[in-house]
């Protein structure tokens, strides 16, 4: 799962911003990181207009994610959201997408 | 520990100081504003807390009209009631305490809210998310005292009269707009809001004209928006900048005239949007400086007083427009240090986005958009795109069934 390169990032992440950083292994991460996607898609996961994303199996949310990070998938707003988040991010939030209760 | 331990004392102080208010366990977050900002953070606090807060929004509004999506409802794509929102959810689904109030006062050294109806209430943090108000003076002419007969329908809620002016206009009648300097809420606003009258217009006064009388020498997704303007309503709209004297206008409310250069024109709706500050009590407060709440980029707690975060549109944060897509983003990081600071959860490192859509015409969604990361000075852009001009009409239908979507998930993600 590289977690050297994600405590790494975390690391760069918390000394850039001065935030305290506990978001090793913590799933809460995915969940707050999620509140980027719920903007915009519905957590309830109907679609309207912007695709739902909750329930995707991880493998596809990752694929899809990956797909616009590398531009290979078409959208400015989520190649630009994608393109930010690290391999470990986009596993925590299809973790946490596959997983969440509504 | 400490740190809990000493916030609970001060919150147990708080609470002797202000006898009228039952005493508390729990520490309580007050937000005073329930917008794209306020209602995201008092919804975020109380899902996150899962109860470990006492969660007060303060908001005189029982529904609340979403200021964006307020200019399709002049366009005739949506209509009024489509704006409003209910706060019920959030008071019976996540147990916030929704106050029905104005406020008027704040005492940062006892760290209490006075409200309009006489009750004070203690916090141990305080979010502000007031939106705007006005620059008295900064149009010559117009006062709020003016705002009948030139409206500026630039708050929620308000866009109803210069609906009626402008469905009242005279066949071939002119519809002006004196657009504000920045920085102001919504940058598109008043180009989209142009845009939409004339959809309007075109449909129910094609003969009508439109006149924006402009302080700025450019404008945000300007060429989208003069391709736009030119390929929907051709002639119909006409733009002085400040080299043709749109920074020095003068309104003359009574005769409905605007003065340009020296030069009056009669005109039969003028849509005033002044210049723009913080929102009344983010000044009450004292957080302000230069009309503006400069905050913290990392955390959106204010520059000026530690217990105190500001949302949205009223603060000076850096590159983030003012707009509800921008409070809603900075809301979830201000949430979630919150939390950090009253319950020890963990505090993530700050990540911000930002997404304007305009629709220029029916079915024609453009959009621009960008990422954003603290730094000491500043939230700072990382990343931006923009729409482009010549675009076919299929990329533009999908830009606006987008934007459909985002209103129904940013509405759903503020109010539960």
């Amino acid at each position: 799962m590289g977690r050297g390169a994600y405590l790494l990032g975390t690391l760069a992440a918390a000394l850039s911003t001065g935030a305290a950083a506990q978001t090793l292994g913590d799933p809460a991460y995915g969940e707050y990181l999620s509140g980027e996607c719920t903007t915009c898609h519905l957590a309830a996961g109907t679609s309207n207009g912007i695709p739902a994303i909750t329930h995707w199996p991880a493998a596809d949310f990752v694929a899809a994610l990956q797909g616009y990070k590398s531009k290979t998938r078409p959208n400015p707003i989520m190649q630009m959201i994608a393109g930010r988040l690290s391999d470990d991010e986009i596993a925590a939030l299809a973790a946490y997408y596959e997983s969440i209760e509504n | 520990m400490t740190f809990n331990r000493r916030l609970f004392l001060a919150s147990l102080t708080a609470t002797l100081a202000a006898p009228m208010v039952k005493a508390q366990t729990r520490p309580r977050v007050i937000i005073i504003g329930g917008g794209a900002g306020g209602a995201t953070a008092a919804r975020y606090l109380a899902k996150d807390s899962k109860g470990a807060l006492d969660v007060v929004l303060v908001e005189p509004s029982q529904t609340y009209y979403t200021c964006f999506f307020s200019n399709l409802y002049l366009g005739g794509f949506r209509s009024f009631e489509s704006l409003g929102h209910s706060y019920d959810k959030l008071a019976a689904a996540y147990g916030i305490n929704i106050v029905h109030d104005l406020a008027t006062g704040v005492d940062r050294a006892a760290k209490t809210v006075t409200l309009a109806s006489g009750n004070t209430l203690p916090y141990d943090k305080l979010v502000l998310s007031p939106g705007i108000d006005f620059i008295d003076g900064s149009v010559a002419g117009w006062s709020l005292a003016a705002q009948d007969a030139m409206p500026h329908a630039y708050k929620g809620g308000t866009q109803q009269p210069l609906q009626a002016q402008i469905a009242a206009m005279r066949p071939g009648g002119t519809f002006a707009m004196v657009a504000p300097p920045n920085p102001y809420r919504c940058p598109p606003g008043p180009y989209e809001r142009a845009s939409m009258v004339a959809t309007y217009l075109q449909a129910n006064n094609p003969t009508a004209k439109i006149l924006i009388l402009d302080p700025k020498d450019k404008f945000s997704k300007q060429a989208l928006f003069e391709e736009g303007w030119n390929k929907h309503y051709p002639g119909m709209i006409t733009r002085i900048g400040p080299d043709m004297g749109g920074s020095a206008i003068e309104v003359r409310p009574d005769t409905m005239e605007v003065v340009v250069d020296g030069e009056a024109e009669k005109v039969d709706v003028c849509n005033v949007i002044p210049a723009q500050r913080a929102g009344d009590i983010a000044s009450i407060a004292g957080v302000t400086e230069n009309n503006w709440a400069p905050v913290h980029a990392d955390s959106m707690l204010s520059r000026l007083d530690e217990n105190i975060y500001v949302l949205g549109d009223a603060t000076n944060q850096g590159d983030m427009p003012k707009s509800g897509f921008s409070a809603n983003s900075q809301a979830k990081v201000a949430a979630n240090h919150i939390r950090g600071a009253l319950t020890g959860s963990p505090v993530f490192p700050a990540k911000y986005a930002n997404t304007c859509w305009s629709l220029i015409a029916a079915d024609d969604g453009v959009k621009v958009g960008a990422s954003y990361a603290p730094t000491p000075e500043k939230i700072a852009s990382v990343d931006t795109f923009i729409s482009q001009t010549g675009e076919d009409a299929a990329l533009r239908k999908a830009t606006y069934n987008e934007s459909l979507g985002w209103y129904t998930g940013i509405t759903t993600d503020m109010f539960g």
